[in-house]
């Protein structure tokens, strides 16, 4: 009996808790994207394929913000975005994909929408890109972001196959 | 002295030679495709290896590919489109066009030795027949006669765009294994889940071994032993990425079969676990 009233207790306060948190990011919310394509000195240099998403706490992809490729059979070669993301849903490969770019800066805004269009909750996610090249290499990169109604900016350092990223989070 | 050395390794080498013809795993035949996954739109070729060897994905012995078939999505089974026999293994290629999982196999025939002990100092002997065929074939006096079915599946998932399940479910036919984790979720430093069955039931104590591509370039094996627990379950995490090969092994009694008293039933399965 006491342990059952404890148990109803605990499911009160978590659902508060979740309920606490579930509210939807402030509208004008958005994070910037600065991403760097390194210039990569080699005899045999491609465009690399370029996968950029969003996760949440539970590590379900939340949202594609960019993705570029070439030809679909080395979608697969975006190993991480391809397992969570790409083979699951066909329809939002083709709304997403756009073509491979060369090396240089790139600044794009996530509006803090998920694939549906709908404003994702506050909480914790997590920030990834992935990027493969033929005949070079790969680099998945994370950052782990809160979003609420606290801005904030992240620098995640560069890897072989990526330059310097930054994350602005900014309430305006 | 150098004669009685020769003595031992003739006897050694006579040991071998009947463990080699009478365990189906002296040279376990396993299967190694080119790619375990398909992002290509339309579906794309795949080509297979298929060899027995002791080496993993070391070429060996031409096992044959001639009864491979590829259970589709959908349930039904096809054939596939070539099939090429080498000296030392075999190959066939096939398109795969349809999303979802795909399992190949690599399936033998089961086999069927008897075991016997004849003569004054109960010599154990072997003779290839089955429960049917022994009689005509057993001396006189034959002694502690036991007839074993060997048998084996030799297998591999495929997936073409989004995983499926269909593909993943058993026969109820000897040891089969079903994946609980999809072999296209297999990651390394993520732990995988697979279940055995026998005849259709989970069992227990399948004697298990999971070894990753490469052995030639390494000094030591670093295969994991695992045996399956009261459900028919093992675990275990792969902490690379890479092409890996689990064999199993299961010998159970049988009951009211015409053919063997006991069988020896065996699955290799080759999987692939990703890069995070």
């Amino acid at each position: 009996m006491k342990s059952g009233k404890l148990l109803a207790l605990a499911a009160l306060l978590a659902s508060t808790a979740i309920s606490a948190n579930s509210a939807a990011l402030p509208g004008n919310a958005q994070m910037d994207v600065n991403f760097t394509l390194p210039k990569i000195d080699t005899s045999m240099y491609a465009r690399p394929y370029v996968a950029i998403w969003i996760e949440d706490q539970n590590r379900r992809p939340v949202r594609t913000l960019e993705l570029w490729v070439g030809k679909d059979e080395w979608l697969k070669d975006l190993r991480s975005w391809w397992r969570k993301v790409g083979r699951n849903d066909k329809a939002l490969v083709d709304g997403v994909t756009s073509a491979t770019r060369p090396a240089g800066h790139y600044r794009f805004v996530w509006d803090g929408k998920d694939d549906k269009g709908n404003r994702v909750e506050q909480g914790s996610y997590t920030f990834l890109a992935e990027v493969v090249r033929e005949h070079g290499g790969r680099n998945l990169i994370r950052q782990k972001i809160e979003l609420g109604t606290q801005g904030f900016s992240h620098r995640i350092a560069a890897t072989e196959e990526t330059g310097t990223v930054t994350l602005d989070y900014k309430i305006n | 002295m150098k004669h009685k050395l020769k003595g031992v390794a003739l006897t050694c080498a006579a040991i071998a030679g009947l463990a080699v013809s009478v365990s189906a795993s002296a040279h376990p035949r396993w299967i190694l495709p080119s790619h375990f996954t398909v992002s290509k739109e339309g579906g794309d070729w795949l080509t297979f290896d298929v060899t027995a060897s002791h080496g993993t994905f070391v070429f060996d012995k031409p096992a044959g590919s001639e009864s491979a078939s590829v259970l589709m999505p959908d349930g039904r089974s096809e054939r596939p489109n070539f099939v090429i026999r080498g000296k030392r293994r075999s190959i066939f290629d096939f398109e795969f066009t349809e999303q979802g999982t795909h399992k190949v196999a690599v399936n033998g025939t089961p086999t069927y030795w008897t075991k016997y002990k004849a003569g004054r100092r109960d010599t154990v002997k072997w003779l290839k027949a089955n429960k049917a065929e022994r009689d005509a074939e057993l001396p006189t006096k034959s002694r502690d006669v036991i007839t074993q079915l060997s048998f084996t599946r030799t297998e591999s998932y495929i997936t073409v765009g989004k995983p499926s399940q269909s593909a993943l479910e058993i026969e109820g036919k000897l040891l089969e294994l079903k994946p609980i984790t999809h072999p296209a979720d297999i990651v390394e430093g993520e732990p995988v889940t697979f279940q055995f069955f026998y005849n259709g039931q989970p069992q227990s104590g399948v004697t298990v071994d999971v070894t990753r591509d490469g052995t030639l370039y390494r000094n030591q094996q670093d295969q994991l032993d695992l045996v399956s627990d009261k459900q028919g379950m093992i675990k275990f995490t792969p902490e690379h990425a890479g092409r890996y090969l689990l064999r199993a092994n299961h010998k159970g009694e049988l009951k009211n079969n015409p053919l063997a008293d006991t069988s020896s039933s065996n699955v290799h399965l080759t999987f692939e676990a990703v890069l995070q």
